[in-house]
């Protein structure tokens, strides 16, 4: 197993938050980042997927043959595939079940379920589509998205790397400037996540990982680019607890480009998750130091960052359903977190000694592991 | 004024206390069309109905063409099932950024009630997106949670109704009280099914009636005396 790193520490920061963020109403949802600052978990999340595949990339997989490699991301791209139809359908089974234990036939409506019962002809092409996406369970197939297209990333950072970031620039002020955004079926509407939009921050976390180029930049300057992130961090900050939002009347066109949208992942969101990056980025050697335990177990979970969070998401809408059971309340909560945060360890842990496992003798060598995922 | 059907009447005074529109009543009349923002949960998108075409969002669309001759109306649906109102108020804004609407139709509560989100925290979003679309001279209408018997007696629920009650008589909005609305065609006519067959959903007829209502509080509203709108 890896030591712990920054990666993975911030990983699985970004894994914790998001489970308490899934939870709508949950007490401690107020402790979490989101709440002074203008990104959330989620751009975190996607910086560090791209960062963590350049790190892939430069390392263990460097050898690798253009086909090769094609075929190792797009293999990746599978098994999140799976993941997210598998989690899909156990959420989609834990909203039955408990629509019939509860007596409770509404709860198979939450998170745009509905259609997989009521229109299960097509909604069940949409859920292998991923164009019928339930909330919450939304960010996978973003993720599915850009490790398809991960191939285009590294083949041009190889080939033609000044080509990148003007590339995915350009395929980002297009989704922003026309509203260019994936739509879903049956249940007519776009993509939460806009895999258009978000791709730039994935590349941005690609090149922000690597130690030249961009990366390169951002290192040599580092002391400057974390006083510049001193204002940014304090402005979102000041954003989220007052409220702010801009008003579309006045901005010129194209809007999305002033607003601060999710789905679009618009401007100041992107420039804010960056500075929350260069303001943290590297804080890590110190919080290691304080506390080696929480290093510990946040990297543990970032090392097994597709588990942890398939288990986070089943966990988060067990909670949402245990919440509307026992009516909420801060003992239900606490447990909820308790439990939420245990669980998703030992799914680390278990991951990691499966892996451990010594291969029976005369069934060849153990599968390699180790390597970070993109 | 175009009467309620049969089916779906009930007193006026059950439906809405008219509220001024202005942005809408100005885009009749410089424009004679208007466009309309339909956001909300599985009764926005029409979970139960037989078609897409049955929805309250396309039907409405119909009613008011008819009752406002020469009038066009596009009625935009991007109702989510089972989503919270701070996941709609976070979808409504690009929504609102790129269609621009002249009204949005806000269908909510029932979910936040059952998510057992606080009263508190539900009204905090509500208010601060009303707030945001007046800024952005856009009128709004809030359509209220259902009446369901299943529901009769939870507190959670009427916490959350409650709320938006309130919300609506502080801001000056309009606010179609379906619960009571719903409730009196139940009382009134029994042997009416409004109900899809899992006695949660409405079915064609309970979305024809949520349409009409709509569209009787929209017309109501358009035809008192309105101030001008802000900024024009």
């Amino acid at each position: 197993m890896r030591a712990p790193n920054e990666i993975d520490f911030w990983r699985g920061f970004a894994l914790l938050t998001i489970f308490i963020n899934h939870v709508p109403g949950l007490y401690f949802e107020r402790f979490t980042f989101r709440n002074v600052s203008l990104s959330d978990s989620a751009e975190l999340f996607v910086l560090l997927a791209g960062w963590a595949m350049r790190k892939l990339i430069d390392g263990p997989a460097r050898a690798l043959s253009g086909s090769a490699l094609v075929l190792r991301l797009e293999g990746r791209a599978m098994t999140v595939y799976v993941a997210q139809t598998v989690i899909t359908e156990i959420a989609i089974a834990l909203l039955a079940a408990a629509s019939l234990l509860l007596d409770a036939p509404f709860l198979i409506d939450w998170h745009n379920a509905s259609a997989v019962f009521n229109d299960p002809v097509r909604a069940h092409i949409g859920l292998v589509l991923l164009t019928h996406q339930l909330g919450y369970f939304n960010i996978l197939p973003l993720y599915v998205v850009l490790v398809v297209g991960a191939p285009i990333i590294v083949l041009t950072h190889r080939n033609a790397a000044r080509a990148l970031l003007p590339f995915s620039f350009a395929l980002y002020a297009g989704a922003l400037a026309f509203g260019v955004n994936f739509r879903t079926w049956p249940v007519e509407g776009t993509w939460f996540f806009n895999p258009l939009a978000w791709q730039l921050i994935y590349v941005l976390g690609f090149l922000l990982g690597g130690k030249d180029g961009v990366g390169g930049f951002a290192r040599q300057w580092r002391k400057t680019l974390r006083l510049l992130a001193i204002p940014i961090v304090l402005l979102g900050a000041l954003v989220a607890v007052s409220g702010y939002s801009p008003d579309p009347i006045d901005l010129p066109s194209p809007k999305l480009l002033f607003m601060f949208d999710k789905t679009y992942l618009s401007p100041a969101r992107l420039i804010h998750s960056l500075a929350l990056a260069a303001l943290f980025g590297g804080s890590f050697a110190a919080i290691a130091r304080w506390t080696p335990r929480l290093s510990h177990f946040f990297s543990l979970l970032g090392r097994n960052s597709l588990n942890v969070f398939c288990a986070a998401s089943i966990l988060s809408l067990s909670a949402q359903i245990l919440r509307f059971a026992t009516g909420g309340g801060i003992t239900t909560d606490a447990l909820i977190v308790m439990v939420g945060f245990s669980s998703m360890g030992l799914v680390a842990w278990l991951s990691e000694w499966r892996e451990r496992l010594p291969a029976a003798p005369g069934r060849g060598p153990p599968s390699p592991s180790g390597a970070p995922s993109p | 004024m175009p009467p309620l059907s049969a089916a779906c009447d009930v007193p006026t005074a059950d439906i809405a206390a008219p509220a001024s529109l202005p942005n809408l009543a100005a885009a009749l009349r410089e424009r004679k069309t208007a466009r309309i923002l339909a956001i909300g949960s599985s009764s926005t998108a029409g979970v139960g109905a037989s078609s897409n075409g049955k929805s309250y969002p396309s039907q409405l669309e119909t009613i008011l063409e008819d009752a406002l001759k020469g009038v066009d109306f596009v009625v935009l649906n991007r109702g989510v099932p089972g989503e919270l109102a701070q996941t709609a108020a976070e979808r409504l804004k690009s929504e609102v950024a790129l269609a621009a609407p002249d009204l949005v139709l806000w269908q909510l509560g029932t979910n936040d009630a059952l998510a057992r989100i606080a009263p508190s925290e539900f009204e905090a979003t509500v208010l601060s997106t009303i707030r945001w679309l007046k800024d952005n001279r856009t009128d709004i209408v809030l359509v209220g949670p259902q009446y369901s018997p299943r529901f009769a007696r939870d507190p959670n629920y009427f916490a959350i109704r409650d709320s938006l009650q309130d919300i609506a008589a502080k801001e000056k909005i309009l606010y179609v009280r379906r619960y009571d609305a719903m409730q009196f065609i139940a009382q009134a006519h029994a042997n009416l099914q409004l109900m899809a067959r899992d006695n949660f959903h409405l079915n064609d007829l309970g979305y024809q009636c949520m349409a009409e209502h709509v569209a009787h509080a929209v017309i109501v509203s358009l035809f008192i005396k309105a101030p001008r709108p802000v900024g024009n």
